[in-house]
């Protein structure tokens, strides 16, 4: 029996069992160089470790040689320098290349199992707040998990050779592409292939293979693949996010399986699975119940003893215990497997001195992204009129760079007066969605219009992300004067009784800029007799412009 | 405009497009700029999106058996070239 349990993957070297290709490593050698980790680990005194490395063989070296040392392990999410800060404290060394790897060894630990109860990993996530949360597992929860995926897929795989596009930071990574094929006797790729062309090449180098994907690589596959070849896969696993039912579909005519959906997240670990459009069906001893709102509750032997962790999933359970999601309850979003809280973004934009308001929403086209409404404050509004939209939206990009990864910065920017928020003061997430998919406005906000003695005097406000502005000009967006003849014919064709056809100006004079955010007057007035309609448009005191448009009936 | 800047116009034009990026004018992107990471700064999502768009723009297939194809990624020039030497192959 190949099997070998987490605990005892130390306890003698199996000189013939595979861990690695390219370059290949066997357990004897995995086992050599752990022990040698952990008694240089042990000799310079370090308890707690951050582990990024992206070599997946080197990544099972530092976890067997740490938990043997009995050292905590820490995966962060990345290196970017405020991660690294945030955890300084709570570590004593970062394993974060092969050198450092290096550094370490020393004559040998001797062999010994690992203790399930003691030794410690840790997971990052971004919670619902957005503040990075770190999630605490013993060797016995993930022991549990690995065995659980042997028992329901070991046979199928057999002596598939696993193949990842996704990052072993994290928990589907970790346990697919590293942990189960370690306890399994697979052997894995030590790199993160995340191209199609990269994952075709490296499966015609093995008999059998299966992948670890994600959503986003498995939606992007294209025709350039030799899909015959690639359809010897011997199963496609799928985590991290939704996989739409057509990209699942076009597997399914291409490989002739459907891929297998994996279900979890950093703090339960994996809930449930399915193939194609059936329901999830939950790992065995997953227990699942619900709470007043219809969030799943998860019991599982991959949580702490005796933890239920409530989600924000709603679902729907049905009796053969199989389920439904229903979405989300509360405003996290996932973009392509990333998850991102938009209250967090939002305060952060909030910060910025050019922002009044914000509320994010996601856009879906080819791909989902953000997308912000911003109001702007006084300022930014200022930097608007004078840097141009440009140089807002970078600006509060670059901002926003520095709390979220760039795929979470928002791409597409809608400016506005203020925002929307229906009779109970909200503003729904559908509304913000269809506002952001809204093309930008191409009139003026009526605020009132009165008339006296045959004269409209209209209060317009001048949107600040009319479409106009941004060819006109790029930096210092101005309302065209072509377009303020359009406006005083498109408003007095609305408000006056007038010949419908258009057939020529007169007296045209611009005298100032209107420009965004502008609140301006237009006033308006028909003479019958010349069948001409006056226009004037003011700032205040200031005059901005004023002409005729001549007007004749359509069939005059 | 030679055959070359027209082609690096077009594939400009198609980045913004298929990539649907806002604010940003085929002037503003040079060719030799690095598109993904900074520069551009385009994530790994907009390179299987772009790999796509540009196959299936120019009906062209990124031979996915030949090495390193992503090196013709780096920036609108490189593309270019790449689908020059495609579309002749």
């Amino acid at each position: 029996m190949k099997g070998l349990k987490l605990e005892h993957l130390l306890l003698e070297p199996l000189q013939q069992r595979s861990v690695t290709t390219e370059p290949e490593m066997n357990h004897a050698q995995l086992w050599a160089q752990s022990l040698s980790l952990a008694a240089g680990l042990q000799a310079r005194g370090i308890q707690r470790l951050a582990v990024h490395l992206e070599d997946a063989g080197l990544l099972a070296i530092a976890l067997l040689g740490a938990w043997r040392a009995g050292v905590s392990v820490l995966l962060p999410a990345d290196l970017q320098p405020q991660t690294r800060q945030r955890w300084d404290d709570a570590v004593d060394a970062w394993l974060v290349e092969a050198a450092d790897l290096d550094a370490l060894y020393q004559a040998p630990l001797s062999a010994a199992a690992l203790d399930l109860d003691t030794c410690q990993l840790s997971l990052c996530t971004s919670g619902s707040s957005g503040e990075p949360k770190r999630i605490d597992k013993t060797l016995r929860q993930l022991a549990n998990e690995v065995q659980a995926l042997e028992a329901l897929w070991g046979a199928d795989l057999k002596d598939a050779c696993i193949i990842g596009s996704v990052a072993t930071q994290h928990i589907y990574g970790l346990l697919f592409r590293v942990l189960w094929p370690l306890c399994a006797g697979r052997a894995f790729v030590r790199k993160q292939l995340a191209f199609p062309e990269d994952l075709q090449r490296a499966s015609r180098e093995h008999p059998q293979f299966a992948w670890v994907a994600s959503p986003a690589l498995l939606k992007r596959m294209g025709d350039n693949l030799d899909w015959p070849a690639l359809s010897q896969v011997s199963r496609v696993f799928s985590s991290g996010g939704a996989l739409p039912i057509e990209a699942a579909g076009s597997l399914y005519d291409r490989l002739q399986q459907w891929p297998t959906e994996i279900l979890g997240s950093s703090e339960t670990g994996g809930i449930a699975w399915r193939q194609g459009a059936q329901p999830w069906q939950p790992f065995a001893d997953v227990a699942l119940s619900q709470d007043a709102d219809g969030a799943l509750r998860i019991a599982s032997p991959y949580l702490p003893e005796g933890h239920i962790e409530q989600t924000a999933d709603a679902a729907r359970i049905h009796c053969d215990g199989r389920f439904e999601l229903l979405g989300r309850l509360d405003r996290i979003v996932k973009l392509e497997e990333k998850r991102i809280s938009l209250p967090m973004l939002e305060q952060a934009l909030m910060a910025h001195t050019w922002v009044a308001e914000t509320r994010l929403g996601v856009v879906q086209e080819n791909r989902a992204s953000l997308g912000a409404l911003v109001v702007l404050s006084a300022d930014g509004l200022h930097a608007l009129r004078n840097q141009g939209r440009r140089t807002v939206t970078q600006t509060l990009r670059q901002h926003l760079s520095q709390h979220c990864e760039a795929l979470a910065l928002p791409r597409r920017w809608r400016l506005l007066r203020q925002l929307p928020l229906n009779a109970q003061g909200k503003l729904p997430q559908a509304d913000v969605a269809a506002l952001l998919l809204a093309p930008r406005p191409k009139a003026p906000d009526v605020l009132e219009h009165v008339e006296a003695n045959g004269e409209w005097t209209v209060q317009l406000s001048i949107p600040p992300d009319l479409a106009y502005f941004s060819g006109h000009f790029p930096v210092t967006p101005v309302l065209p004067g072509v377009v303020q003849v359009e406006w005083a014919f498109n408003l007095g064709q609305q408000l006056l009784d007038l010949p419908a056809t258009f057939a020529g100006m007169e007296v045209l004079k611009f005298q100032q800029l209107v420009r965004p955010g502008d609140q301006v007057e237009l006033h308006l007035r028909f003479d019958q007799e010349r069948g001409k309609l006056y226009f004037a448009y003011r700032n205040g005191v200031a005059a901005c412009s004023s002409g005729r448009i001549q007007l004749v009936n359509a069939h005059a | 405009m030679s055959d070359q800047h027209r082609l690096e116009h077009d594939i400009k034009a198609l980045i913004i497009e298929a990539l649907g990026l806002e604010d940003i004018s085929v002037d503003d992107i040079g060719s030799e700029q690095t598109l993904f990471g900074e520069g551009l700064g385009l994530d790994s999502v907009d390179a299987l999106e772009l790999g796509l768009a540009i196959q299936k723009k120019y009906g062209i297939k990124i031979d996915a058996d030949a090495k390193d194809t992503r090196n013709h990624f780096t920036n609108v020039a490189s593309l270019a070239a790449f689908v020059t030497a495609r579309q002749v192959a």
